[in-house]
């Protein structure tokens, strides 16, 4: 089909692959992290452990989905922090003060 | 795609948390403490409803002589009144009823106890409750966690098959691309260089160049989420598919007026409302009787009638776009779209959007792959008519003017704007000063106009 008599390559005029710029704006926002970052701060705020644990598995897919590391980076480690000091906080800190009647 | 869908996990997920949290209100004290107010103001206003009534001390009661209990039960509730009270202020009134419970366990084992040791036990007693918790949260999630990076590796594999199976089977030696570009690959022509670029675990970018009447191909492989075992849930909701898009950028002197498009009749109708160039030049098409025509599933869109049957030549009907070859061949198609004047940097441009078939299939879509170098060749070679010609010409200059105006207007919109917030400046200036100073300054202004006028006299005495 798509031979029309002599070879259509012409090696003169190959250009190199140049990758378009594309300003950090227009990248595709990370909701996963935004949505980690909110579990995360509600974890340690209202010490719910679901929470935290929400925010983990965010995390990890914001992780998964990310494309230039150093960008996004910040938003996953904050959201990490977030989520493991809820859990940190959770298991090992200080009982709950509705935990010592309930 | 990606927006709509992540905010209908978010809110899946809003709606789960809130009803947990709604459901396990008991764990949330400091947010109880509006609830326990009230409890405690209700408290000291019937203080004999508080304590427990005695038919459910006679029930709950372990001593089997149920007669001394009720006067040991009255005389006593006026020395544990402070006591209880001690509680309250201790552990923020929580759990009234357990409460209730505890003078009636404790008072008749240790009489003569101080109410410290009670105290204590009943300490003891909490730190031993909790223990039988629930792990079913941290069961949950951390299985799923690792069910998340099992599927992480093994979908990124998937999909990495997929691409080097589209790869080997269109851009391998002696294949459809091989035979066409001279250039494969995003390297500098070595042998060496990988063909495919990875962006991100879903996106495979695959360029070609150095061929007659183009500058360069760029395929953008857009496979499903495979990685992501939460996009994959969501996928079982709302499936999607495999993508590929061909963008072959044209040398600017091998392309004529060509505006045309062609999907299905649903999407046909979507892309001539939503893009600008076949919005502004080109019309959805009837099909004609004349001749044969693509299959009834196709819409075209394109700027002539002239346009449309030149490009879908009879070749093309017979193996691709005819009611038969479509079925069989053309199942993969999303859209075909030609503009000469593309929105971005390349304005040339032929656009095929197609569905990748599975890793094993992949040699279903080659009629469809062989579809990008035939038209590179048709669009390259063809030449409109002198009528035709001249009409997209005039078109095309209507729609320049049309831009140019724009352009005009939003700049002097801009100019206007800017006029008038200077001009409030100004005024909110001259608010602030007083009316003197108003005076003050507008003669001065009058002395500076007449400084300026001076010199020129000057001037023109001089000359």
């Amino acid at each position: 089909m798509s031979s029309h008599g002599n070879d259509p390559r012409q090696p003169s005029a190959a250009k190199p692959y140049v990758a378009p710029v594309i300003a950090p704006q227009d990248l595709p926002i990370d909701y996963a992290g935004f949505i980690a970052v909110i579990f995360g701060v509600a974890g340690v705020m209202f010490r719910y452990k679901l929470s935290s644990w929400l925010a983990l598995i965010f995390c990890a897919q914001s992780i998964v989905n990310m494309r230039n590391v150093e960008n996004d980076l910040k938003q996953v480690m904050m959201a990490m922090m977030f989520s493991f000091m809820g859990l940190m906080t959770n298991y090992f800190g200080p009982p709950r003060p509705g935990a010592k009647q309930s | 795609m990606a927006i709509p869908k992540l905010f209908f996990i978010f809110l899946i997920i809003c709606i789960f948390f809130f009803s947990t949290l709604v459901q396990s209100d008991s764990h949330f004290e400091g947010f109880d403490a509006e609830d326990d107010d009230a409890e405690f103001e209700e408290a000291p206003i019937d203080p004999a409803s508080l304590r427990s009534p005695p038919s459910q001390s006679l029930s709950t009661d372990p001593n089997p002589n149920p007669t001394p209990s009720p006067p040991s039960d009255l005389p006593k509730s006026t020395p544990p009144t402070p006591t209880t009270f001690d509680f309250w202020d201790d552990d923020e009134f929580e759990g009234l009823p357990t409460d209730e419970q505890h003078p009636d366990l404790h008072v008749p084992i240790t009489d003569p106890k101080s109410t410290d040791n009670t105290n204590t036990t009943s300490s003891q007693d909490q730190n031993v409750k909790p223990q039988p918790r629930s792990f079913t949260v941290e069961i949950l999630c951390g299985s799923f966690l690792i069910m998340f990076a099992i599927n992480y590796f093994t979908g990124k594999k998937e999909n990495e098959n997929i691409a080097l199976s589209w790869a080997s089977q269109f851009a391998a030696k002696d294949s459809i691309f091989e035979k066409n570009f001279s250039l494969l690959g995003i390297g500098d022509g070595g042998d060496d260089t990988p063909l495919l670029l990875k962006e991100g675990q879903t996106t495979f970018k695959f360029y070609a160049s150095g061929r007659r009447y183009c500058q360069g191909l760029l395929a953008t492989l857009e496979l499903k989420s495979r990685h992501d075992l939460i996009a994959r849930i969501y996928n079982m909701v709302v499936p999607c598919k495999d993508e590929i898009t061909f963008e072959v950028y044209m040398n600017d002197d091998a392309m004529d007026h060509v505006v045309f498009a062609m999907a299905k009749k649903k999407a046909a109708k979507a892309m001539h409302k939503d893009l600008r160039d076949l919005q502004r030049f080109a019309t959805i098409m009837s099909p004609p009787t004349s001749r044969k025509w693509v299959s009834d599933d196709l819409a075209v869109i394109s700027e002539s009638r002239e346009v449309a049957s030149d490009l879908i030549t009879d070749a093309l009907i017979e193996q691709v776009f005819g009611d038969k070859s479509f079925e069989k061949y053309g199942k993969g198609l999303i859209s075909v779209h030609f503009s000469d004047n593309h929105p971005g940097i390349h304005k040339k441009v032929l656009l095929f959007k197609f569905v990748l078939p599975a890793a094993k299939n992949m040699a279903d879509m080659t009629r469809l792959v062989a579809l990008v170098p035939y038209y590179i060749d048709l669009i390259g070679r063809y030449k409109l008519s002198s009528q035709a010609r001249s009409k997209t010409e005039a078109a095309r200059q209507k729609v320049a003017q049309e831009v140019q105006k724009e352009l005009r207007n939003i700049q002097q919109e801009a100019m206007q704007r800017r006029k008038a917030e200077r001009k409030k400046l100004m005024e909110e200036a001259e608010a602030k000063l007083g009316a003197e100073a108003i005076r003050k300054k507008e003669a001065k202004e009058r002395a500076r106009q007449m400084k300026k006028a001076m010199p020129k006299m000057k001037m023109s005495r001089g000359a």
